[in-house]
């Protein structure tokens, strides 16, 4: 589903190269709930955004469901992700403007193949499974941290993704609410054969994740899988 | 861009503009409403003075049509013929000779340059409201003789001295004086002065009328002549069209209308009304343009992280900036209308309470082209200003958006 070859990201800042990720080789399957991990800088969070199509490697090759990700265009690129991948950002990343419901079936009003009525029926359906159902006409605003995070994994999962990115989706919760979060991507990864890819630092998360690659310095130092 | 990626544009960019920040939007709408009056206001009050001054023109110098002698002549001959002509022409409603002389008018210890018009009364009401701006006394009657009527600037102000005058005049005549007339060619003769008008038109209030019949006396003899004839039209009878259909008559090689003598006498005041109308509506697109390119802008940037999720989730970036263009476009129409709204009032308003000057007075001409000219003008400025910041920031790398 997901394979790397030799990723490097290298950053310039003026005349000085920080290497993010230095020659990242990985093959991830499909169904697989995976952690990565490893201290601060160590890469996690741009390797996520590079396999996300979020950011351009500097060099080495992407495959996603094998296609090079790296002969896409800007706007099969915004499809790609539109069709296939989910995202959950650590800081929830919703539309302050819009309410719950609107802010779960955006990413489905753009795409061509979903009619209306089924995706209100889906958002509906996605918000009663994450206990929110009375909350979809609040806007975030008006929700707790545990509670934005929710609707941030409704938005990323209304579209049926074929891979869902969480980039450090608890570094703002407490441990209750992280492990509701938590809970819940793991009954997405039971339930649909979702495939997971989290960025965490949090030990004590790895006991939900089937698999966790550890990195320190932009490389690879632990593979479980 | 599909039907589906336009809809969710608008669908984004309401929800922004309802739920979004309220005062920021009024106050955009509002500031585009003001621009769009400030557009307005003064190439309208300009147009509204060239109103005031061609209508002045048209009642009480040259009429709808004017028709002079031919080059070379003094007077246009074969009055009474000529007048009946023109009045049997489709479009007239009536036309009146006019005749002027040179004369000194003197009142107790007063002399005063003026010019003595004769008028048929009559016909002359047909075609100048001067009869309803009497201030004393009355107009003048069809067989009048000895008697004559005066401007009120002619007439004077017994209060204010000679030397305090702007306008020199007889220092105070009242109707029913008499006053001396020395015609330029030696004939004298004492009227009573059957009335005194004020019409607000400098020449005419600086004028004295009296009957045809009495400047025959003056003349000596039956003035089958005049120096022109001012023309009414009819309603529903365009100038240029009565002009046309006396010339193919032959009443006289040189027939104008007021437009014709209009861009003559003030086309260069009718000009520089034009140039500072232009300056105005440029310094006002310019306001708008950044004043919007501002708003945007810094909207823009306070949602850049924003941005950089909705392309993250796959939102394209087109959509993104359809987003904010509609915003723009919204805020706009908003704005234009609340713009149209104010200019009305203000139309209204002066329409009731002219801007009075000793010249003119001065409302709003407003027409529903200038109304929809102008919305046009700053819609597509609006457009502009919205798009442009739209644009850039909506072509912005992913990363580099979230990481506000």
């Amino acid at each position: 589903m997901i394979r790397t070859t030799n990723l490097r990201k290298i950053y310039r800042m003026g005349n000085v190269e920080v290497k993010a990720l230095d020659g990242v080789d990985l093959t991830i399957g499909k169904g697989e709930f995976v952690g990565i991990m490893g201290p601060s800088g160590s890469g996690k969070s741009t390797l996520l955004h590079l396999l996300g199509l979020l950011d351009l490697q500097t060099t080495g090759d992407i495959w996603l469901d094998s296609i090079d990700v790296d002969r896409l265009t800007d706007y099969e690129k915004t499809m790609f992700r539109l069709y296939k991948l989910g995202y959950v950002f650590q800081d929830y990343a919703l539309v302050p403007e819009l309410t719950v419901a609107e802010n779960v079936c955006l990413p489905a009003m753009l795409r061509s193949d979903r009619k209306e009525e089924e995706y209100r029926a889906d958002t509906v359906k996605i918000l009663k499974q994450i206990g929110l159902s009375d909350r979809s006409s609040h806007l975030p605003r008006e929700l707790s941290g545990g509670e934005q995070q929710r609707v941030a994994i409704a938005r990323a999962i209304v579209n049926k993704p074929d891979i869902l990115f969480a980039d450090e989706p608890c570094a703002n919760l407490d441990t209750e609410n992280s492990s509701v979060v938590l809970d819940l991507f793991d009954e997405i990864n039971h339930e649909l054969k979702q495939t997971i890819i989290m960025v965490s630092h949090e030990d004590w998360h790895s006991k939900y994740f089937h698999r966790i690659i550890r990195l320190r310095d932009g490389k690879i130092v632990e593979d479980s899988g | 861009m599909g039907k589906k990626e336009l809809k969710v544009a608008l669908f984004l960019a309401w929800r922004s503009l309802r739920r979004g920040s309220r005062s920021s939007a009024i106050l955009t709408i509002v500031i585009i409403g003001m621009c769009f009056t400030n557009m307005i206001f003064l190439p309208s009050l300009f147009a509204g003075i060239g109103q005031t001054i061609k209508t002045q023109i048209v009642d009480y110098e040259v009429g709808n049509v004017l028709v002079s002698p031919q080059s070379g002549d003094q007077y246009v001959t074969d009055l009474d013929a000529t007048l009946d002509l023109i009045n049997g022409m489709p479009g007239v409603e009536r036309a009146t000779p006019h005749y002027s002389k040179g004369a000194t008018l003197k009142y107790r210890q007063r002399i005063l340059g003026s010019s003595i018009r004769a008028i048929r009364p009559i016909d002359e009401k047909s075609v100048s409201p001067l009869y309803t701006k009497m201030i004393a006394g009355s107009y003048l009657g069809e067989g009048d003789t000895g008697e004559i009527i005066i401007g009120k600037t002619i007439a004077g102000d017994s209060s204010i001295r000679e030397e305090d005058e702007f306008y020199p005049s007889l220092g105070g005549v009242r109707v029913g004086d008499s006053i001396t007339v020395e015609y330029g060619n030696g004939y004298t003769k004492d009227y009573r002065v059957k009335g005194i008008f004020s019409t607000g038109w400098t020449s005419t209030d600086n004028a004295a009328f009296i009957t045809w019949s009495d400047m025959e006396l003056v003349e000596g003899e039956s003035l089958d002549k005049a120096e022109y004839i001012t023309v009414k039209t009819k309603p529903g009878y365009t100038e240029k069209s009565v002009k046309d259909v006396l010339m193919s008559y032959g009443v006289s090689p040189k027939v104008q209308t007021t437009d014709d003598l209009l861009s003559k006498a003030i086309g260069s005041v009718l000009q520089s009304f034009d140039i500072i109308n232009m300056v105005s509506l440029i310094v006002s697109i310019i306001i708008t343009t950044v004043v919007l390119f501002i708003v945007i802008t810094i909207k823009t940037i306070n949602s850049r992280k924003q941005i950089g999720i909705l392309r993250a989730i796959g939102v394209h970036k087109e959509v993104i900036m359809h987003n904010y263009g509609f915003q723009v476009i919204i805020l706009a129409v908003f704005g234009i209308t609340l713009g149209i709204v104010i200019a009305s009032l203000l139309a209204l308003y002066l329409s009731i309470y002219p801007i009075v000057t000793p010249e003119w007075s001065a409302y709003m001409h407003l027409t529903p082209i200038d109304l929809v000219w102008n919305s046009l003008i700053l819609f597509a400025a609006a457009v502009f200003a919205g798009y442009v910041p739209a644009y850039q920031v909506s072509r912005e790398e992913i990363q580099s958006a979230m990481r506000v």
